[in-house]
């Protein structure tokens, strides 16, 4: 099989956007609709123990304030399936929690409505903000170990350890949460910005006891996720109960300020790395140790030990990982998860131990390159960093740089710095089940798993389908996001075009073919839909499923249940990850400080590029996210208080357009064929990993200060 | 019990009579076309108080409304124009970002009130016609967009970027398109876009 | 949010009267950009809103004469770009241009923004609306209430100007651009008219943090006069922040510069980001008369402007931070053509 590069065409979807014709979840305009808003609770922990409706009820137009008692009792367990969230309870486990739901006429007096109610709590003072608290409970995870660190740090001739930390952030979709639910005809039908919309119509069915053909749920543009909507959010079914019991549709936007509280975040995190060279400088050794802020229930995996063995083909490797159980509302996955600050640290790491053999960085990972996953002993299906690393340092501009920190000095004492920072993301799969139909009037359908949030699903699938039929592209449906067309997945972990271009590539075949055998060997001329209507088929329409590397039968069920059935970067025969190489200069101002970043190049081996123009785009969006979170972004906790201190737009500070210069992006674009037909790993997630480590590196080159905590603030090199 | 599921659970049990207990001589949820012109005034809600007369990308609106509510919920929740879009609701994000006699401002921290008999144009009536406006076709060419939630933002403040004469450098357009957060990441493109057009000299 | 009254009077002394015949819970709205943000967050509860926008002939901005006058009702973006304002008095011009984002100067007005009020975290965060869940003590929110940001996290409170009761940092750059150059306002009352220095529209937190303006109930600021300086020229307005664009001051220095070739004849020098109300630094001011300015002096008069300065837990770098802006400011300033 070959894969061939794919031309540069514009985003599928942009001429909706550019319009702002495109129909996010809060757009869509409903006769009688009511509008809903959540009380928040303003204590850290403890109980409601009254809360009057009252006041609330006295608001002209608010009709229905939800309470606890509103809903049924948590569902039973579910083997193998985490529990829904909470709906409303009178037990407070995080500040910010809904105690009620207001549901009035309109917006306007359901926010007055929501103001009015002031319930009594019975605050427990025993509460554990920060992860240093008195009552924060340690517990490790198994360790990921390849060979024997221990005894081969004793043979390292040179070692450098350190301790690097990363904040607590929040994603920050520019869409904020929102639902609309509709109950019709014992149908539950949901508007939601998600990234997952059978996880939300399982938690549904869940907490409201409904069966899987009551809930439809609908999300065909989400409006950035980043992780954040990746699951079902707590809100939902509120909203959905309101709908329900009041028989008129209703909508929630949830305020930015509840989002931060109620919502997944990246936890904060630390990790002490130790590495070790041998006599000839390479690098034999890592004892790494990683723990995160967990609340008292969470399971966001501290995954720290995904990517730093699959980076430099390092024997021997012991990490270590633990949660820190605090009181706060559940964190979750955040673009790049776990990779992002572990590759901040590691490759942090990795550049002050170049700097302590006083090797260039560049040649110095150049020294390194890893052919097998030493965890669990497979080859690398493909791996291109070190041509990320040469094309990088090519076009950046790399060579001549002076090793010494400090060296490069304008004429105003600007200090500048060039860096390189390198990251890896899993290469992970799912099954889907897809459904193509071409028909005579000119129509193509497209119906599969998958969730359009900015990083070009769309056109990917578009790709396929306009380079394997002759069909009318302008007429091209492409449906995803919506449980009522397709099996869904949950569409993160940069798995998405991988899981379903070649279920698209599969369906174009299986269509040619059918309509081939239709025609019987006849040459009608035209495109396909004028090919059916010449035999006068008015369709026709096919099913394929697909599974990734290793998948099977169990693997579509579980999709077809609306659950996780992913697997990766481990496969039967090999291990697959995608990789990047980001270099980046940064200039220091002589006085007041502050750190820029003129200009970045990054490279990425994502495989085969299926659509140019979007993953340029999805690469300088890793980017600007990289800057972002190692510069700009922390959710900070008073420990008194317990919450989100700077919960807004204005006070979680967020890269804005003065802060981003030119960023040049540029791909291997080398086919991975044993991965999947196309040769198509994943990008969105590779694209932000080891940039924050490319600019701490930048930073130490321009000003020879080492700075090890994110984000780096202007009080940290004054 | 026509397709009602009962759980185990009493208490908890939804069927569809109970719940559509108090649908009975409501309309069926249909979806409207949020897209449709006004012409009439739409029904003021409960509350509304207040009759304006703003002139909508070019047609005079008469709305009742309630005192309290912003421009952006005006636009959104009573005239269906849903282009401008909600990211922050406190005038930190730029995703509501119209014009109010040609001028671009933040229509969430924008009394709607306020928007009496003056001219407020949104991204639905930007484009003379059916065509695209220049910025439109330049944010397509650059790619300038990702989810797309905040484009329609983007977008208004870019045409006004170069109306107020700032696109004179990339980082003046920068400096100038910072109150615009894309959280995607879309900056380089943005900035392309609007020096293209600003560098074809078109009026725009 | 409140329900309130909305009117929409066209001329001052209508707005004076129907201030006055509202009674308790009116508030003048001008652009709303502070106001209606901070009715958003059940901060600011009016009864009723006297929208002062629709006053006629109250935007104007005059340029002729010994003095500049901006009226109230003029937009920041306009008195930005006034030619006049940004050949002579490049100070006044960026401290505008660096405030919020062009959309919001399009509807804050010059008079409406001496007005905007703090963006302590405690205070913008803990009324307990809909917003967040958060209900933090602050006296200025609710007086005798206590001060959360006093052992808390501190980074973006006042190092100068705080009392045990308050330390929440006057959030402007205009008004701190005005301070430097000795600018009064016109105030409108029921009483008539009056002037008062805009340096002495702010009052300091001590035990009263909720009184934050000189002003009377119904009171209208009409006006902002500043007199013209030779020192106009040599002015910078230089800020920083925690972003290079769109963000509130950590540390801000409006500077403008008298000088006879190298030597300063008289420096004015106010602090913005550091303090509980815009900053006059006087003692920085004496320290460079009839110096010659260096970097050398200029850090010095940087230091000697964060005098009696006094840190929290996490926001000792301002000082430092504000003095080096301070220098910096005085390094550019002096760059710039004299008239």
């Amino acid at each position: 099989m070959t894969s061939a590069p794919f031309p540069n065409r514009p985003r599928v979807d942009a001429l909706d956007k550019v319009l702002g014709a495109t129909k996010y979840a809060a757009d869509y305009a409903l006769p009688n609709l009511l509008y809903a808003m959540q009380v928040p609770a303003t204590i850290a922990k403890g109980r409601v123990t009254a809360l009057s409706i009252d006041a609330a009820m006295r608001v002209a137009g608010v009709v229905k304030v939800l309470t606890a008692g509103d809903f049924p009792p948590p569902p039973a367990a579910q083997q193998g399936a985490p529990p829904p969230p909470a709906t409303i309870t009178r037990d407070i486990a995080y500040r910010g929690q809904p105690v009620a739901l207001v549901v009035a006429e309109t917006l306007e007096a359901a926010i007055q409505g929501a103001e009015a109610i002031r319930p009594t709590y019975a605050a427990d003072a025993t509460f554990t903000a920060t992860i240093d608290g008195k009552g924060a409970v340690r517990q490790p995870v198994q360790p990921t170990v390849g060979g024997n660190a221990t005894t081969a740090m004793v043979q390292a001739v040179t070692r450098h350890s350190a301790e690097y930390v990363s904040p607590a952030q929040h994603h920050n979709p520019m869409e904020m949460l929102s639902t609309t639910a509709v109950w019709e005809g014992g149908v539950l039908t949901v508007y939601e910005g998600t990234q997952g919309s059978n996880a939300v119509k399982g938690a549904l069915m869940r907490n409201l006891r409904l069966t899987s053909e009551q809930v439809v749920v609908k999300s065909p543009q989400v409006g950035g996720g980043f992780g954040q909507k990746g699951g079902a959010q707590r809100h939902t079914a509120l909203v959905a109960r309101a709908a329900m019991l009041l028989g008129r549709p209703v909508k929630l936007v949830v305020p930015r300020g509840q989002i931060f509280h109620n919502a997944s975040f990246r936890p904060k995190n630390r990790h002490r790395i130790e590495i070790g060279a041998d006599a000839a400088g390479k690098m034999i050794a890592v004892r790494y140790d990683a723990d995160q802020q967990q609340s008292r229930e969470g399971q966001f995996p501290p995954n720290y030990h995904e990517t730093p063995p699959m980076m430099y083909g390092i024997p021997d490797y012991h990490g270590t990982a633990a949660n820190i159980r605090i009181d706060t509302q559940a964190p979750g996955y955040m673009r790049a998860p776990t990779p992002h600050p572990s590759s901040f640290a590691f490759d942090s790491a990795v550049d002050e131990l170049a700097v302590k053999l006083g090797v260039d960085p560049v040649a110095f990972r150049l020294r390194h390159r890893a052919t097998r996953d030493p965890i669990d002993d497979k080859p690398f299906s493909s791996c291109f960093l070190h041509e990320c690393l040469s094309e990088g340092a090519r076009r950046f501009g790399w060579k001549g740089r002076p090793l010494a920190p400090g060296a490069m000095v304008r004429p105003d004492g600007t200090q500048v710095g060039w860096g390189v920072g390198c990251g890896a993301y899993p290469a992970n799969v799912h099954p889907n089940i897809a459904t193509l139909r071409v028909g005579a009037d000119g129509t193509t359908r497209f119906a599969a798993a998958g969730h359009e949030m900015g990083q070009g699903i769309r056109s990917t699938i578009e790709q396929i389908l306009v380079r394997d039929l002759a069909i009318d592209p302008a007429r091209l449906e492409i449906a995803i996001g919506d449980t009522s067309v397709a099996p869904q997945h949950v569409t993160a972990g940069s798995w998405g075009t991988a899981s379903v271009v070649p279920a698209a590539e599969q369906a174009a075949a299986k269509l040619k073919a059918a309509i081939a055998e239709l025609l019987a060997g006849r040459s009608p001329g035209g495109n396909l839909h004028r090919q059916l209507a010449a035999v006068r088929r008015p369709f026709v329409q096919v099913e394929v499923t697909t599974v990734g590397p290793g998948q099977g039968d169990k693997d579509v069920a579980r999709l077809r249940q609306g659950g996780m059935a992913v697997s990766g970067p481990e496969y039967p025969a090999f291990t697959s990850f995608s990789y990047i190489a980001h270099f980046v200069e940064v200039h220091v101002e002589p006085h007041t400080r502050r750190i820029r970043v003129p200009r970045v190049v990054s490279i990425a081996d994502c495989g085969r590029v299926v659509s140019p123009r979007t993953a340029e785009s999805q690469v300088r969006g890793g980017v600007v996210w990289g800057i972002s979170a190692c510069l700009r972004e922390a959710t900070e906790v008073d420990p008194r208080f317990g919450g989100w201190l700077n919960n807004d737009l204005a006070d979680y500070v967020v890269a804005v357009n003065a802060d981003i210069g030119e960023i040049d992006v540029g791909f291997i674009d080398r086919p991975d064929m044993q991965f999947n037909s196309l040769g198509a790993k994943g990008l969105g997630e590779v694209a932000m990993t080891g940039c924050a480590a490319a600019i701490a590196n930048a930073v130490f080159h321009a000003t020879g200060t080492r700075l090890r905590e994110m984000p780096f603030r202007i009080e940290d090199l004054l | 019990m026509d397709g009602g599921e009962r759980s185990g659970d009493d208490s908890s049990t939804i069927t569809r009579r109970t719940a559509l207990g108090g649908t009975a001589g409501l309309a069926a949820a249909v979806l409207i076309d949020a897209g449709a012109a006004v012409s009439a005034a739409p029904a003021p809600p409960p509350g509304a108080t207040l009759l304006i007369k703003p002139i909508v990308n070019g047609r005079v609106t008469p709305v009742t409304i309630d005192p309290r509510t912003s421009l952006l919920d005006l636009l959104r929740e009573l005239l269906g124009l849903t282009g401008a879009k909600k990211g922050c609701d406190h005038g930190q994000c730029g995703a509501c970002t119209v014009h109010i006699d040609g001028r671009r401002v933040a229509s969430c921290l924008t009394l709607a009130a306020k928007t009496d008999g003056r001219a407020v144009t949104t991204i639905e009536g930007l484009a003379d016609g059916d065509g695209l406006h220049p910025m439109q076709q330049a944010f397509i060419d650059h790619d300038a967009l990702q989810c797309g939630y905040c484009t329609p933002g983007q977008i208004m403040a870019a045409v006004a970027c170069i109306r107020e004469g700032k696109a004179t450098s990339r980082a003046s357009i920068r400096e100038a398109m910072s109150g615009n957060i894309c959280r995607c990441g879309a900056y380089v493109g943005i900035v392309d876009a609007i020096a293209d057009v600003a560098g074809k000299g078109r009026r725009v | 949010m409140r329900p309130f009254t909305y009117v929409r009077p066209d001329s001052a002394q209508a707005a004076i009267e129907a201030f006055a015949a509202a009674g308790p819970g009116a508030r003048y709205i001008a652009g709303g950009t502070s106001l209606y943000d901070l009715m958003k967050l059940d901060i600011e509860r009016p009864e009723h809103l006297i929208d002062v926008t629709a006053i006629r002939g109250l935007d104007g901005i005059e340029t002729d004469g010994d003095r500049l006058r901006f009226e109230a009702l003029a937009p920041m973006s306009a008195v930005a770009i006034n030619r006049v304002v940004l050949r002579d008095y490049p100070v006044l011009a960026e401290s505008l241009a660096k405030a919020a984002s062009q959309q919001l100067r399009n509807m804050a007005t010059v008079g409406g923004n001496l007005l905007q009020r703090t963006r302590c975290l405690y205070f913008r965060n803990g009324a307990g609306g809909v917003s967040a869940g958060m209900t933090y003590p602050c006296n200025k929110r609710e007086p005798g209430s206590g001060c959360a940001a006093i052992g808390g996290l501190d980074r973006g409170q006042a190092v100068l100007g705080q009392s045990r009761s308050c330390t929440a940092v006057s959030p402007g750059d205009w008004p701190v651009a005005l301070v430097a150059l000795d600018a009064y306002v016109e105030i409108l009352g029921r009483q008539g008219t009056r002037s008062l220095p805009v340096a002495d529209l702010y009052r300091l937190p001590g035990g009263t943090p909720h009184l934050e303006f000189a002003l009377t109930p119904g009171e209208i600021i009409t006006a902002i006069v500043v007199p013209k300086a030779a020192a106009g020229r040599q002015s910078t307005y230089h800020k920083i922040r925690d972003r290079e664009s769109y963000a509130f001051a950590l540390a801000s220095a409006a500077v403008a510069l008298d000088m006879a070739g190298d030597t300063v004849r008289q420096a004015r020098i106010a602090l913005g980001g550091v303090a509980t109300r815009p900053w006059r630094a006087v003692a920085a001011e004496a320290q460079l008369a009839g110096k010659q300015l260096t970097r050398e002096t200029a850090i010095i008069a940087g230091r000697a402007a964060l005098t009696g300065a006094k840190a929290g837990d996490h926001n000792g770098f301002k000082i430092e931070l504000a003095a080096r802006t301070v220098a910096d400011a005085l390094m550019i300033a002096a760059q710039r053509k004299p008239a």
